[in-house]
């Protein structure tokens, strides 16, 4: 029972924890003090510096800040009386007097002016500061405007950058009343290192720093210039951040970090300011149907202008010529003649009725979705050694961490909020240890960055288990109470002395061991890893290392330890648990077990067919040979996502009904039959589950344009023209249905979530929010214990040589969202990250004659593309990185399709290719087919 | 100073939690200024006797005074801690010539300023303390007939503009509206009285606290000029 402090609080006895404020026990009690620097908002410490909610404690000379004071046994308190109300008056009164007037003010309902209004004090008696000392307007960036002339030097956007985002852009320079924030050396804030978080701008008290759609050309503005709030989940990456849609006009007009479990308010620049692609005049409105007289099948439409191909046509008839299609093949070719793509951004329950159509209307398991191509291969070895796919620990766990590794992720960049938690945990001392051969922003805050050849994470993860067995700096008790297989892993690791792996994969033997040492000593260590880890035809082996790292030191299970695969999309973990995986049914529950088989016989009245489907590429590879020749895609884009992507488009263009469900005519839509139109994620409400495995509600916040459709409704639908009526008639409904056959729902019930938002899985009970941390007791394998699965080195599957030396790579950036549909048609993202490059060392581009900024050529055996030249010293000399979500430079031309045999995931983080100066103009022949 | 050590801006911090608790890195620590480190070395060396032998006014020990201002020969001056302002202005060689003692700044900008009639208090720790002035950091400027006590006063208030950190929101602001306010030909009591209160209450350091004093004195003690 933690200590309670007992004291009066104007005049009345009040209770107050350890940690407590008076300002909070105040609050408490009913009196909101008036606060400016105090944001009242987790992870903002108090800062005490406005002088806005001083209290008086009696026999003190002073009076006190009451949001940094924290009272003590018997102390007397008084927020009310004559003395502490006429100081925090003036207080309000200095800082009125240099605000633009109330009626120009840069915020009508910035909490300054509502603090002002509490107290009554709405104009000043002060003469204004000198026009010369106030800072000029700052609109050098789109989406955010700095009017420093409404500034009152709170610095709570200095601990929103520093402190809570750990960006580290914005600062205080000078001193006394000249003192102002900054960006970086005093730069704009467009031309500064700025990610636009806009974190500082959700905690701006003045409107000093403002979202710039809230301000208007003369400057003014409002921020509560809203109709309508609705509370929902970010459909970006797997981080899973809540959030507060503000609606005017039915329009989104703003968006706020909300108190999320993973997010805590926080955002990144995609959250918050990449909305406006809902509106954004490519979204398909109406359904579309390929005209008789439309040109052969290619990447040929222009979204703008689809009419050349496309018929507009009614749901009616789109949705018979989509069903009769599919069904026409799958009658004249039996059912293995379709097959189908889900999707990882749509919700767990139009994610499980994908899978439903797929496997009861055409009776087969091809039916898979982009986890292959990114940790397909990470829950393969999780399954396997672990018996579970989902992380074992939150990747908030961290605060409770002494010690964490990183590989072959790129949080900054993919997980931005999630990185903000890392930065934390490096801030305060944390062991940071960061391993991917491209030297990445995690660096900064790491105190180890292990920058190894690409492709050697097998040499130097058992050359670092090595060490750890040689010195004996395993934990021998949680190896023998909780793991199987340890010895023959010993025996095994024996041939891998740091010493000797030290050549293969670039890194000193010295510093291997002090890794070693450094994670097996660490009181609790995590494991974060990304698809550097597991796009490789090693990927599943790469995983095995990790598990057996983490299982070796006993860091898993316990408060601070555990695995986490940082999961990509926002529903990569919900769709993969509701079944869209060719192997398994809901919950993993494996096709070729006949109890698993008759439990959803029994659930959904049809046959479960006991072959194992097969996988995203496994599929297009069966297209290209002509035994699929039907597809019904609902929000995917393997024309821009798959290897090879060259081949994936001549298999795409061969099928003789391509069914394309999406917002925009994506690329892979350029290839259609017919074009489904659905609702964006903010028009539609379902739940998502997070890398957290925290499934959470997600709610409309406006109408879709047109006639789009939820895609749950339009796959009901197509459904029914199947002959399946399953009479779906809200979301609900289908979640319902997934919870008798998923127990990892148990105690997880809609109305729970629309209540709370969020629970966690798995729930113990109604009342459980859920467990952060699993696997403490025992692993859900036959015994009840965790597997050692040694791994050897397999070499990635294409190796430069003569003809083709350098090293290509792939991956995403901070502003695009994977294959750029959304990301790349909302206006700030764009202005921020406008064009397709890669990126090479500043010598290596020396050396082949091209300045940054010009034109470079990429070839692989598979394809060649032409894109900007851009200089990155965090690249290997012999490495080229290309984000993949550019159409007109697409890097999956050049990506090698060779599958890791286990995940069944293609090798994009490895491919031999050549560099050379473009600008020729033969490469676009390519790109383009 | 300790922020500074910790590589942080030099910003005071708030108290409690006072530096002998929680002072550099977390540590509890004492602060001295260098005239305390130079006597602990001379009482070691010498005994007691070098400082505390001194007595003047029923006050022992011995304090070194900067005076400046219209005396003879200004100049750090090693006296008696109880000496007065009378025994300062003649330990500098009286007051200049053709200069009359009006007024004096005790002890740095933040001791304020009093008038000549006061010239028998002892400048020294407490002694000040009823007057609404301290003895701070015994930097002394005697003023005289040829003075204006009220651009004295203004000039301690830009001195206290310049220097105020910016941290907190009475002395960043204060300091600035307060000399505005100090340029008009008349003064705003009402307004700089109720300024100084509040920039006295709720500044965080000692500086903002102490800058209301030239203000407050000024308009005490002379207040014809204002």
């Amino acid at each position: 029972m933690a200590e309670v402090i007992k004291f009066t609080l104007d005049g009345r006895e009040v209770e107050a924890a350890p940690d407590e404020s008076i300002w909070d026990v105040a609050k408490r009690e009913g009196t909101t003090i008036p606060h400016l620097c105090h944001g009242d908002a987790p992870s903002y410490r108090p800062d005490g510096n406005c002088r806005a909610c001083m209290v008086e404690i009696k026999g003190e000379r002073t009076l006190a800040a009451s949001c940094i004071r924290r009272p003590s046994a018997g102390m007397v308190v008084n927020v009310r009386g004559a003395r502490p109300e006429k100081a925090r008056r003036m207080v309000m009164e200095m800082l009125v007097a240099d605000q633009p007037p109330r009626d120009r003010a840069r915020d009508k309902s910035s909490r300054l002016w509502n603090m002002a209004d509490m107290q009554g004090v709405l104009e000043s008696r002060f003469p204004k500061v000198e026009t010369d000392r106030v800072p000029l307007l700052d609109d050098s960036h789109l989406a955010m405007t700095v009017n420093l002339d409404a500034c009152i030097h709170c610095n709570l956007c200095v601990r929103a950058c520093r402190e809570v985002q750990v960006n580290d852009v914005i600062g205080m320079a000078g001193r006394g009343r000249d003192a102002k924030i900054v960006f970086d050396m005093n730069d704009p804030m467009g031309d500064s290192t700025c990610v636009a978080c806009g974190e500082c701008v959700q905690a701006c008290p003045t409107g000093a720093l403002m979202p710039a759609a809230a301000v208007a050309a003369d400057r003014t503005g409002d921020g509560g210039d809203y109709d309508r709030e609705v509370a929902s989940v970010c459909p970006y990456c797997g981080v899973g951040c809540q959030l507060s849609f503000k609606i005017k006009d039915e329009r989104i007009v703003r968006v706020d970090g909300a108190d999320g479990p993973a997010n805590q308010n926080r955002l990144c620049v995609k959250g918050r300011f990449g909305f406006d692609y809902i509106s954004h005049p490519h979204r398909l409105t109406a359904p579309l149907i390929r005209r008789a007289d439309a040109p052969p099948k290619g990447l040929n439409v222009d979204p703008a202008d689809p009419w050349t191909h496309f018929r507009e046509a009614t749901w009616d008839e789109a949705l018979d010529a989509a069903a009769n299609g599919l069904a026409r093949l799958r009658d004249a070719h039996g059912g293995r003649s379709v097959a189908g793509f889900g999707s990882a951004k749509c919700s767990n329950e139009e994610a499980y009725i994908f899978q439903k159509i797929v496997r009861a209307g055409f009776g087969h398991n091809n039916v898979d979705h982009c986890t292959r191509l990114c940790h397909a291969s990470s829950v393969a070895a999780l399954m396997e050694n672990v018996g579970s796919g989902a992380v074992t620990a939150t990747f908030n766990e961290i605060e409770n961490a002494d010690c964490a590794i990183m590989i072959g992720c790129n949080p900054l960049e993919n997980h931005p909020v999630a990185a903000t938690y890392f930065k934390q945990f490096a801030k305060r001392g944390g062991k940071l240890i960061v391993m991917d051969p491209r030297g990445q922003g995690m660096a900064r805050h790491a105190s180890h960055m292990l920058q190894f050849r690409p492709g050697s994470d097998v040499a130097m993860l058992n050359a670092i288990m090595h060490a750890i067995v040689e010195e004996d700096l395993y934990d021998h008790q949680y190896v023998q109470a909780m793991t199987e297989g340890f010895e023959a892993m010993k025996t095994h690791l024996e041939g891998f002395a740091p010493e000797k792996m030290s050549e293969i994969c670039g890194i000193a033997p010295e510093t291997l061991r002090d890794v070693a040492r450094t994670f097996a000593r660490a009181k609790a260590g995590m494991i974060f890893w990304g698809m550097g880890v597991s796009q490789h035809v090693h990927g599943t082996d790469n995983s095995r290392c990790l598990i057996s790292l983490a299982l070796m030191c006993g860091h898993v299970g316990r408060p601070g330890a555990g695995l986490h695969p940082l999961r990509g999309q926002n529903n990569v973990q919900g769709a993969s648990d509701a079944g869209l995986i060719p192997m398994v049914l809901p919950d993993y529950q494996p096709v070729a077990q006949g109890p698993v088989r008759d439990l959803f016989k029994d659930l959904w009245g049809t046959e479960i067919d006991p072959e194992p489907g097969l996988t995203v590429v496994e599929i297009v590879d069966e297209i290209s040979a002509g035994r699929i020749k039907g597809l019904y895609v609902l929000g995917e884009n393997p024309a821009m996502s798959d290897p090879d992507v060259g081949h994936a488009r001549a298999g795409l263009a061969k099928l003789e009904c391509l069914v394309v469900q999406d917002i925009f005519l994506t690329e892979t839509a350029n290839f259609a039959d017919v074009i489904l139109p659905a609702a964006a994620w903010p028009e539609k409400r379902g739940t998502v589950t997070n890398t957290n495995r925290q499934v959470q509600m997600g709610r409309p916040a406006v109408a879709g344009p047109g006639q789009t459709r939820a895609d749950w409704w339009i796959a009901n639908e197509i459904a029914k023209r199947l002959g399946l009526d399953w009479g779906y008639a809200h979301p609900r409904d289908i979640f319902n249905e997934m919870k008798a056959s998923m127990k990892s729902l148990d105690n997880i019930t809609w109305e729970r979530l629309e209540a709370q938002n969020a629970v966690t899985y798995p729930s113990l009970s109604p009342e459980d929010p859920g467990q952060p941390i699993v696997f403490g007791d025992a692993f859900p394998r036959a015994g009840g214990r965790a597997k050692f699965t040694p791994a050897r080195i397999v070499p990635p599957a294409e190796t430069p040589d003569a003809e083709f030396p350098f090293i290509l790579t792939t991956g995403r950036q901070l502003e695009h969202w994977h294959t750029g549909s959304m990301t790349r048609r909302a206006d700030i993202l764009d202005w921020a990250e406008p064009e397709a490059s890669a990126s090479l060392h500043p010598k290596t581009l020396r050396k082949l004659g091209v300045a940054p900024g010009e034109t470079l050529r990429v070839e692989t055996r598979r394809g060649a593309i032409e894109t900007m030249a851009r200089a990155d010293r965090a690249v290997a000399e012999d490495m080229v990185f290309i984000p993949f979500a550019y159409v007109e430079a697409a890097a999956n031309v050049l990506t090698n399709p060779q599958l890791d045999p286990y995940g069944k995931i293609p090798e994009f983080k490895f491919a031999a290719c050549r560099v050379a100066k473009g600008g020729k103009g033969d490469a676009g022949a390519v790109a383009a087919e | 100073m300790i922020e500074s050590i910790e590589g942080k801006r030099g910003l005071p911090r708030h108290r409690p939690p006072y530096v002998a608790q929680v002072g550099v890195f977390g540590r509890p620590t004492l602060v001295h200024n260098v005239e305390t480190l130079h006597w602990v070395a001379r009482v070691c060396r010498e005994g007691p006797g070098c400082l505390n032998a001194a007595e003047r006014n029923g006050r022992k020990g011995l304090r070194s005074y900067s005076v400046s201002g219209r005396v003879k020969t200004p100049g750090v001056r090693l006296l008696p801690a109880g000496s007065t302002i009378a025994d300062l202005i003649e330990a500098c060689g009286g007051m200049a010539d053709g200069h009359a003692f009006k007024a004096y700044q005790p002890g740095g900008p933040s001791s304020g300023i009093l008038p000549a009639a006061m010239s028998d208090i002892p400048l020294d720790f407490d002694a000040l303390q009823p007057h609404g002035s301290f003895i701070g950091s015994a930097a002394v400027v005697v003023l005289s007939d040829k003075d204006s006590v009220r651009d004295a006063a203004l000039n301690m208030l830009r001195f206290f503009e310049d220097e105020s950190c910016g941290q907190c929101t009475p002395c960043r602001v204060g300091c600035e509206k307060a000399v505005k306010l100090m340029q008009a030909d008349t003064w705003d009591r009402t307004l700089l009285t109720e300024l100084c209160e509040t920039m006295i209450d709720a500044s965080i350091c000692g500086l903002g606290q102490a800058a209301p004093n030239p203000i407050l004195l000024t308009m005490k003690h002379f207040s014809g000029e204002v």
